[in-house]
C-alpha cells in the first residue's frame, strides 16, 4: 500500500473517530437533557405515567397567588395561554424575579406530582421583559394581546 | 410624516424592483454597461432611508406620540439618551436600523477600493443580489414591520422604555448585533455575485475587511449582551442556552469558521466552493437568528410580540438556500480539491472551521429540537441548558487545543517548529500541574483552562520566533484576538464550574456564609429624591476572615412608568480573581431583606478577553490599492 493512500486510511480513521464521538456526545445529551415542553392544556391531556420532568409554559393567574414571605417562594396557578379555564398549582422556592406578577407568561422548569395537578417548579421564569410592551395602566402583558 | 415616510419606503421598493428587473434582464443579455445606474439607485435608497430614519429619529427626541412606535417605546420622563436609543428598543426601529446599516454600507461600498477591482459583469451580479436584499426590508418596513404608524388620538403620555434596557450593556448591544448582521450582506452577495460571474477567488480578499467588521461587530454585540444578562438581570449568570441567545451565536460560529477558511483559500489557493457556502451560510444564519426571535415558532425565555414577519423571513431563507446551493453546487474548472495533509497549518484550520460548523449545527439542532420532535412525538420535546454543556463545551475546549497548537504546524505538512510547540506543551503541563495543586479538578475545566494559558503562551511565542511579524500589523491583530479568546476560555473555565452561590433572608445586624466571606446586612435605605425612580437598597459589609474586603448596596428600584414592577440592581466588589455579587431579591416592612450573594472566579476575563478581540481584530484590515 502507497504511502498516500495509508495516510487516507489515517484520515478517514480519524474523521470517524471524531464523527462517533460527537455524535456519542450529541446522543448522549439528545437522551439525557431531553424534557417535555408544555403547555398547560399539553400536560393536563398527557397520561399521568409519561409525566415527569417537564417544561411548562402559561401564565399566572391572578387567583391564589400567594407569596412567601420575603421573596423565597411563590405558590400559584398557571393557566394555558389560550383556554384560561384550564390551570395547574405551582409550587416553586427560590429567588422570585422582578416580573413575575398575575397576567406575566412563565415559563418552569420541573417535575409534575400527583399527575398533571401539582407542579413542584425549581426554575421559575418569567419571559423577558425586554420585548414585553405595557398596557395603558402600565401593566406588562404579554405580546400580542389587546392593551 | 407618518405617510410621507412610508410612502418613502414604498417608491424605494418599487425602485429597488425595477432595477432589480433591469440588471436581470442587462445580464441574461450580456450587457453590463448600466453599472453606474445601479450605483446611483443605490445612493438613493441610502438617502431615502437616512431620510426616514432622521424623521423617526427626531419623533423619539421631541416624544411625538403620534407615532405608535415612540408612543410604545418612550415617556415624558425618559433621558433624552434612552429615547435616542429607542429607535432600536422594539421590533419595527430595530428593522429599520438593520436595513439602514444594510444600505449605508451597500453605498460605501461603492466607494471601497475593493469594489474597483470587480469586473461590470460582477457588479451588475452584485447589485442584483444586493438590491434582493433591500427589497425584503423595504417590503418588510411597508407591511408587517412598519415603524411609522400613526396613532389617533393622540395621548399625552407614552409607555416609556423597559428599566431593563435602560442600561448602557442593552444600548448598545442590539446595534451591535444588527451592524454584525448587515455587515455579512456584502461578503455574501460579492461571493455569490463572483461565482455566478465566473470571477475566481479575488473576492476572498476583496471582501476581507467586510468580513472582519461584521465579525467584530457580530462578538461585540453577543460579548454585549452576555455582560447585560451578568450586570442587569441579576440572576449572575451570562449564557443561559436560551433560543435567541443562541441565535444569534449560530452566524458567529459560522462566521468564525468561514475566518478560518478564508484563510487557508487565500493561502492554498482552495476550497473555494466551501467559502462561497460558508459565507452565504452565515448570511443566512443571521436571517434565521431573526427567523428564530420574530416567528413564534419556538418557546423562549423572550417573547416578541406579534409574528407577522414568521413567513416572509421563511421565505426568504428558503430562496436565499435555494440559490446558494445552486452557486455552490453547479461545479466549475477553478474548483480544487481541499487540504493535502491535516497535520499541516492549513490543515488544523480547516479542522476548526469543520468544529465551528459542527458546534454551529449543534445548536441549531439544539434550537430546533422542539420543532423536530414534533414530528414523532405528540407534544414537543425541547433540550435544556444541560444539553449544550454536555455536547458543545467539550468541543470547545478542543478548538482552544487546536489554537494553541496550531502556529506551530508547518504550512506544507507535520511540525514547524518542534522548540516552539515543546515551550506551548510544557507551560500547558505546568498550568495543569498548579491548576491541580490548587484544587481545580473538574476535568473538562482543568483542559479548557490549560488549552486557555497555552493559546496565550502561544501567542507571545509567535512574536518571539517569527521577528518579521513583528512589523505586521494585521499579524498583532489575528493573534492578539486569540490572546483575547485565552483570556475569555480561563475566565469560562473558572467562572462556570467554580461559581459559588447562597440565598438568606437576613434581619439588620445578622450574617449569612458565601464560601469564604461572610456578608453582613448593615441596614436598608430608602432614596425617594429621584422622581423617575425609588430605590431601596441593602446595605452590606462583605468580611474574609474578620477582615473587611468591600461594601456591596444591591437595590431595587420601582420606575414611575412601571409602578407594577421592581427591578433589582445588582452590586458588585469586582475583582480580576474572585468577584462577589449581589442581588436584592425582595425586603419586608421590618426590614428584612432577602439576598443572593455569589462569588465568581476570574468572570471579569471574560469581558477583557472580548472588549480585547474586538478591539484588536481591528488591526487585522489590510489595506487594498484602488485599481
Amino acid at each position: 500500500m502507497s504511502t498516500s493512500k495509508n495516510q487516507k486510511w489515517v484520515y478517514l480513521a480519524a474523521v470517524l473517530l471524531v464523527g462517533a464521538g460527537v455524535g456519542y456526545l450529541i446522543f448522549s445529551g439528545l437522551s439525557q437533557n431531553s424534557v417535555y415542553f408544555l403547555n398547560v392544556s399539553e400536560a393536563l391531556a398527557m397520561p399521568a405515567e409519561k409525566l415527569a420532568q417537564a417544561r411548562l409554559f402559561g401564565t399566572v393567574s391572578a387567583d391564589g397567588l400567594v407569596h412567601e414571605p420575603s421573596a423565597m417562594g411563590v405558590d400559584f396557578n398557571v393557566l394555558d395561554k389560550d383556554d384560561p379555564s384550564k390551570s395547574i398549582r405551582v409550587t416553586y422556592r427560590g429567588a422570585v424575579p422582578d416580573t413575575f406578577k398575575a397576567g406575566v407568561e412563565v415559563i418552569l422548569e420541573g417535575s409534575f406530582k400527583a399527575g398533571a395537578r401539582q407542579f413542584e417548579a425549581t426554575t421559575l421564569l418569567t419571559k423577558c421583559p425586554s420585548k414585553y410592551e405595557k398596557n395603558a395602566r402600565g401593566q406588562m402583558r404579554p405580546p400580542g394581546s389587546e392593551g | 410624516m407618518h405617510a410621507i415616510s412610508f410612502t418613502a419606503l414604498l417608491l424605494s421598493m418599487l425602485a429597488a424592483v425595477g432595477l432589480t428587473a433591469l440588471a436581470g434582464m442587462k445580464a441574461l443579455k450580456d450587457d453590463y454597461g448600466t453599472v453606474a445606474l445601479f450605483e446611483k439607485g443605490q445612493v438613493l435608497l441610502t438617502i431615502v432611508v437616512l431620510a426616514v430614519s432622521a424623521v423617526l429619529l427626531q419623533a423619539l427626541v421631541v416624544r411625538d406620540y403620534s407615532y405608535v412606535y415612540v408612543r410604545d417605546y418612550t415617556d415624558n420622563l425618559l433621558p433624552m439618551f434612552y429615547a435616542v436609543t429607542a429607535f432600536w428598543a422594539g421590533q419595527n426601529g430595530s428593522f429599520l436600523f438593520w436595513y439602514l446599516c444594510v444600505a449605508v454600507m451597500g453605498w460605501c461600498m461603492i466607494y471601497t477600493p475593493g469594489y474597483s477591482h470587480l469586473d461590470n459583469r460582477t457588479k451588475v451580479y452584485f447589485w442584483i443580489l444586493f438590491f434582493l436584499t433591500e427589497i425584503f426590508f423595504l417590503f418588510a418596513l411597508t407591511g408587517p414591520s412598519n415603524p411609522f404608524t400613526k396613532l389617533d388620538p393622540v395621548p399625552a403620555d407614552g409607555r416609556g422604555l423597559n428599566p431593563l434596557l435602560q442600561n448602557p450593556g442593552m444600548i448598545f448591544h442590539p446595534p451591535l448585533l444588527f451592524l454584525g448582521y448587515a455587515g455579512y450582506t456584502i461578503p455574501c452577495c460579492l461571493a455569490l455575485a463572483s461565482r455566478l460571474s465566473g470571477n475566481g477567488r479575488e473576492w476572498l480578499d476583496l471582501c476581507r475587511n467586510w468580513n472582519i467588521v461584521a465579525w467584530i461587530f457580530l462578538t461585540a454585540g453577543i460579548i454585549l449582551g452576555a455582560w447585560w444578562s451578568y450586570m442587569e438581570l441579576g440572576w449572575g449568570g451570562y449564557w443561559a442556552w436560551d433560543p435567541v441567545e443562541n441565535a444569534s451565536l449560530i452566524p458567529w460560529l459560522a462566521g468564525t469558521g468561514f475566518i478560518h477558511t478564508a484563510i487557508v483559500g487565500r493561502t492554498r489557493k482552495t476550497l473555494l466552493r466551501t467559502n462561497v457556502f460558508m459565507v452565504a451560510l452565515t448570511f443566512l444564519l443571521c436571517f434565521f437568528a431573526t427567523f428564530v426571535v420574530r416567528s413564534g415558532m419556538i418557546e423562549s425565555l423572550h417573547a416578541f410580540g406579534g409574528s407577522r414577519m414568521g413567513i416572509p423571513l421563511l421565505v426568504f431563507l428558503v430562496a436565499g438556500l435555494v440559490l446558494t446551493l445552486y452557486v455552490c453546487l453547479v461545479p466549475r474548472k477553478d474548483d480544487t480539491t481541499s487540504i493535502d495533509d491535516f497535520t499541516s497549518r492549513p490543515g488544523m484550520l480547516f479542522l476548526a472551521s469543520w468544529l465551528f460548523l459542527c458546534l454551529a449545527g449543534i445548536v441549531f439542532l439544539g434550537v430546533l429540537w422542539p420543532v423536530i420532535s414534533s414530528l414523532w412525538s405528540e407534544n414537543p420535546v425541547g433540550l435544556d441548558a444541560g444539553f449544550y454543556n454536555r455536547v458543545c463545551l467539550p468541543l470547545f475546549a478542543v478548538l482552544a487545543f487546536i489554537m494553541s497548537v496550531c502556529p506551530w504546524f508547518s504550512q506544507k505538512s507535520g511540525i514547524g517548529d518542534k522548540a516552539a510547540l515543546g515551550v506551548v506543551l510544557g507551560a500547558g503541563a505546568g498550568t495543569a500541574a498548579v491548576v491541580f495543586a490548587l484544587g481545580y479538578r473538574q476535568p473538562l475545566a482543568l483542559f479548557s483552562a490549560v488549552s486557555g494559558v497555552m493559546i496565550a503562551v502561544s501567542v507571545v511565542m509567535v512574536f518571539v520566533r517569527n521577528k518579521g511579524l513583528r512589523s505586521f500589523m494585521p499579524s498583532w491583530g489575528a493573534y492578539g484576538v486569540h490572546l483575547g479568546v485565552a483570556l475569555m476560555v480561563v475566565g469560562v473555565a473558572f467562572s462556570g464550574p467554580y461559581k459559588v452561590e447562597a440565598e438568606a433572608v437576613l434581619t439588620k445586624g445578622q450574617s449569612m456564609a458565601v464560601g469564604p466571606y461572610e456578608v453582613r446586612f448593615e441596614e436598608l435605605r430608602h432614596d425617594h429624591g429621584n422622581p423617575a425612580m425609588d430605590t431601596h437598597a441593602a446595605i452590606l459589609t462583605v468580611l474574609r476572615d474578620g477582615r473587611e474586603v468591600g461594601r456591596l448596596a444591591p437595590e431595587k428600584r420601582l420606575y414611575a412608568s412601571f409602578q407594577q414592577s421592581t427591578f433589582a440592581e445588582v452590586s458588585v466588589i469586582p475583582s480580576l480573581g474572585e468577584e462577589i455579587y449581589s442581588t436584592l431579591l425582595g425586603f419586608n416592612e421590618e426590614g428584612a431583606v432577602s439576598l443572593k450573594v455569589s462569588i465568581n472566579p476570574l468572570v471579569n476575563w471574560i469581558w477583557i478577553g472580548g472588549t480585547l478581540s474586538c478591539l484588536i481584530a481591528f488591526l487585522c484590515w489590510r489595506k487594498i490599492e484602488r485599481r
